[in-house]
């Protein structure tokens, strides 16, 4: 039963509301694509501990079927391990698919839009096993949800955003929930706002934060698994034309986690590549 | 002789009484980055008969100069407006059609395309009667219209028989 509301979430709608290719790469953002914009985003993210370095690499598939409803889908690949906690903010080895719909778009004057973007989507285990006590858990798909709202425009963005994933159970073990949120400011010089076939500069100020569950092993919650973080850092965003590119690093504010069950996290990056594909395709009259 | 003259002269009727759009400045909210800008030049530049097209992200203008002998309508470029998720507002355009209706109610229609509108003066003192039933260029505003509309009323600046 479980596995059919999880099918039924993924054909009737999103999952990932991260917006590398028009906005912060770490947190999550409310644009989507124009109707019949194909968009493809490849990228490495980073996650730097104690106990080793994570990669992963993947990449998105995103489709807009309206111009404000997105379906889109990543599959990642992740090499090294760090024994880290569970995370949304940064990819691990699930793949996902999903959509996402701008259910409020309100456009208020020249270059200025408040707009909502709700997203839900599925995740399913990748072919390859996490790293640390996540390694040793029977894995089974979950259900991804976010929200984010916000304010763009020619000089600044602004954009809250809060998302939730849920995992079902397999074997007695159950990968832990996790709370997700993020906050980013935006900010264009006066000088950088300039034509549209120009290389088009923005810089950012990424918070973000997540609270893992508890990890259930064998029917038994593991004592102290449950994890959160408060991460902090800078990110910039270029884009010509089709191209984007978008890096950024940050370093934790906040951190409550056992240091015996996972190590410790100290720096996560990301660099990430956008390619996006407008549709000329008009009616006729 | 006599079929060549006549093929000269069908060939040229046609041109001569051709409606169409010859430029069109659209008003767009909502577009604050370069990709939002290239998504509505691509979009525009998709349209049959679209010659050139310059976005101005700082004014949110969009400028489609026409080629002779289009037949572009007002829905396609609101369209290629909306796909990209933006919003389209007045709207100042160089015109060609037939003017009919009359001296009171004068019609603009753009046969080529099957937009019709009703003329709306911006000033007094703009006489239309002796133009009515010929093909005449107009210059005006088309004001808003909601999502997927096309305003039916063009609020006319200046009027001149085509030439």
């Amino acid at each position: 039963m479980k596995s059919l509301v999880v099918l039924a979430c993924a054909f009737a709608l999103p999952g990932i509301a991260m917006a590398a290719d028009h906005g912060p790469v770490f947190s999550y953002a409310t644009p989507v694509n124009s109707q019949r914009e194909l968009s493809f985003d490849t990228g490495i993210f980073g996650r730097g501990g104690s106990l080793g370095t994570q990669l992963s690499t993947g990449s998105s598939f995103g489709y807009g079927l309206t111009p404000h409803l997105t379906i889109n889908a990543f599959l990642p690949a992740t090499f090294g391990s760090g024994s880290l906690p569970e995370s949304r903010i940064m990819p691990g080895s699930e793949w996902s698919a999903g959509a996402s719909w701008r259910f409020l778009h309100s456009v208020t004057s020249v270059g200025k839009r408040i707009e909502s973007t709700a997203s839900l989507g599925v995740v399913v285990p990748g072919p390859q096993q996490d790293s640390g006590v996540l390694s040793s858990l029977h894995r089974a798909p979950g259900v991804a949800g976010s929200l984010a709202t916000g304010l763009a425009s020619r000089s600044q963005y602004l954009w809250a955003g809060l998302g939730y994933t849920r995992f079902a159970e397999a074997s007695e073990d159950r990968r832990p929930d996790t709370v997700s949120w993020s906050g980013v400011y935006g900010y264009r010089p006066a000088k950088l706002r300039r034509g549209y076939d120009q290389w088009d500069y923005r810089g950012f100020a990424e918070l973000t934060g997540e609270h893992t569950g508890s990890v259930l092993k064998s029917g038994v919650t593991l004592p102290n698994s449950s994890t959160t973080t408060v991460w902090l850092g800078p990110s910039v965003l270029a884009i010509f034309k089709v191209v984007a590119i978008s890096g950024g690093v940050q370093a934790p504010i906040f951190r409550d986690a056992s240091d015996s069950i996972y190590g410790r996290e100290h720096i996560r990056f990301a660099l990430n590549f956008s390619y996006l594909k407008y549709s000329s395709h008009t009616s006729s009259h | 002789m006599k079929k060549i003259i006549a093929a000269a002269l069908f060939s040229l009727i046609p041109l001569a009484a051709h409606a169409e759009y010859e430029q069109v400045n659209l008003t767009v909210f909502g577009m604050d980055c370069a990709p939002c800008a290239h998504a509505i030049h691509v979009s525009m530049k998709g349209i049959q008969g679209v010659n050139t097209v310059d976005v101005d992200l700082n004014t949110g203008l969009v400028t489609i100069k026409l080629t002779p002998g289009n037949n572009a309508s007002m829905r396609q470029f609101n369209e290629a407006v909306e796909k990209n998720g933006f919003t389209h507002k007045d709207a100042d355009i160089v015109v060609k059609g037939r003017l009919t209706g009359t001296a009171n109610a004068p019609v603009l229609e753009v046969s080529g395309t099957q937009d019709r509108y009703a003329l709306s003066p911006t000033a007094s003192g703009l006489d239309v009667a002796s133009l009515i039933g010929k093909a005449v260029t107009v210059t005006g505003v088309l004001p808003q219209a909601s999502k997927g509309k096309v305003s039916d009323t063009l609020r006319y600046k200046t009027i001149t028989e085509a030439r």
